[in-house]
């Protein structure tokens, strides 16, 4: 019985995951006030969640943009916001 | 005569002319000659200069510092023990980790943090990113398993606020496998998920979790994810909810049916209440073993208890960034922390702890922290099991250093 009852909450939990990941297809609308944010304010906004938020002259132009990646990977960051944000710091 | 003598010097004039121009010509033969050569020299410096497809980079991490503490020990019915201790640099506080970044192109990322800890080197991740679609990363290697926030993203110690890890929130750990992760925007908010399939934890003979990594004691694999929502436009509230699921037991052994099921809810809130930066985290974890029957190290008698943990903290710290003086560099925290093992195992304990931090930011990445923490633990064991019991307390001072390079 308490192996069905395992068995039923490791189902329940693919089924979960699946239906997260069936909501990255159906949910990726932004809406006018969001499209319109600047790299420095998704910097400022998205940076601090974790650190302070970094000067642009850190790194190097390059760099820049293999920081950016890695970052995605750990702040879940839309592509958008990744690619703003890199922007700004590379100025 | 006159006549003569005038022609002569007109002769002599235009000849004089005609050297100059010459002249002229040739140093102005000479600039451009010695111009095409600087540009040329320049034109293979930028080609040098240019990206290309690849770029290699070294980041990474260190922590040093001091330690000074006092524990005192009570065992039931008699008088507390006292032991103290300062320490540089010891294991749990010192951490040099540089980080190897390897882009090629825009879709692939391969990082790998190696790590000493002032006695081994360890890895702390070793995976690749394949950047597959907008909200897709696809992920695969040896990662921090996708379970809270403060592993995967506030352990590092020029983000952590305070000196020490809140305890109990190491497990899962870092484990062998494969990820998917992405953000997506939803209207005025934003969504998150991370999702992973890895060999899993470890079930050993007193009941207790191993992390993941380690070994891959079983056919089974260990399913982990989190989940998180911003509901405000601005970013400034991340609210996460995690499960995880993993065959423990190794193969073959009595503990063969055993499951972990693990359960976690975080919140993260950062906002600027002008001139103050307010910082608020927390995590709270719960994970359940299935029921097993364990032996006795001490007489091999069989014995069982409810195999459940549950871990949290929750943190705050205030920073004037808004101040024009010298006091916009420092930051106040507080961050308390409970862990609760298994009454009747012999791990079990009721353990609280209070720390008190004053920061002092050298630059966005560079910190000096001090820390007072103060914790007491409430043994809950067995000694049928194999435990002590009795109460702990320790008082600890931290000076440390922090720096993302």
């Amino acid at each position: 019985m308490k192996k069905i009852k395992t068995r039923t909450r490791g189902w329940i939990m693919i089924i979960g995951m699946i239906a997260v990941i069936a909501l990255i297809f159906t949910s990726c609308a932004e809406n006018e006030k969001i499209a319109a944010k600047s790299g420095a304010q998704l910097w400022a906004e998205n940076c601090q969640r974790c650190h302070n938020t970094p000067s642009p002259s850190a790194f190097s132009h390059e760099q820049w943009k293999t920081v950016g990646l890695h970052m995605q990977t750990r702040a879940q960051l839309t592509d958008k916001e990744r690619d703003k944000i890199i922007a700004f710091l590379q100025q | 005569m006159k006549r003569i003598n005038k022609i002569g010097h007109c002769l002599l004039a235009i000849a004089l002319i005609l050297l100059s121009i010459n002249s002229v010509k040739a140093q102005q033969t000479t600039a451009d000659s010695a111009l095409l050569g600087r540009i040329a020299i320049l034109e293979q410096q930028v080609a040098d200069q240019k990206p290309g497809e690849s770029h290699f980079m070294v980041a990474g991490l260190t922590t040093f510092g001091f330690v000074s503490s006092k524990t005192t020990f009570t065992a039931p019915g008699s008088m507390g023990q006292i032991t103290r201790a300062n320490s540089l640099g010891d294991a749990d506080h010192y951490e040099l980790s540089p980080m190897f970044l390897f882009r090629h192109g825009d879709n692939l990322l391969v990082e790998f943090e190696p790590s000493f800890d002032g006695t081994n080197i360890g890895v702390n991740w070793a995976n690749i990113s394949y950047f597959a679609a907008p909200g897709l990363v696809v992920h695969a290697g040896y990662f921090v398993v996708p379970f809270g926030i403060y592993s995967k993203k506030l352990a590092a110690g020029w983000i952590d606020k305070l000196a020490g890890d809140p305890a109990g929130l190491d497990l899962p750990g870092t484990d062998f496998g494969i990820g998917f992760s992405g953000g997506f925007p939803l209207g005025d908010m934003k969504w998150s998920y991370d999702v992973s399939l890895t060999n899993g934890l470890q079930l050993l003979p007193d009941g207790e979790l191993q992390n993941a990594g380690i070994v891959d004691n079983n056919k089974g694999k260990m399913l982990s994810g989190r989940v998180s929502l911003l509901p405000f436009s601005n970013s400034s509230l991340e609210i996460g909810v995690s499960a995880l699921h993993s065959n423990a037991g190794d193969a073959g052994s009595n503990f063969t049916s055993a499951n972990v099921t693990m359960y976690g809810a975080d919140i993260n809130f950062v906002k600027t209440f002008s001139p103050f930066l307010v910082n608020i985290k927390g995590q709270y974890n719960k994970i359940n073993v299935t029921p097993q029957t364990y032996t006795s190290p001490v007489d091999s008698s069989l014995f069982s208890y409810n195999n459940v943990t549950s871990s949290a903290f929750a943190q705050i710290s205030v920073r004037p960034v808004g101040s024009d003086s010298f006091l916009k560099n420092f930051e106040l925290a507080y961050r308390y922390s409970n862990y609760t093992t298994p009454a009747g195992s012999a791990w079990g304990q009721n353990f609280h702890e209070n720390d008190f931090g004053l920061d002092y930011w050298l630059s966005w990445r560079t910190v000096l922290k001090f820390t007072y923490a103060q914790s007491r633990s409430l043994s809950t064991t067995s000694v049928t099991a194999g435990g002590t019991p009795g109460l702990t307390n320790i008082n600890s001072l931290y000076l440390q250093f922090s720096v993302e390079f």
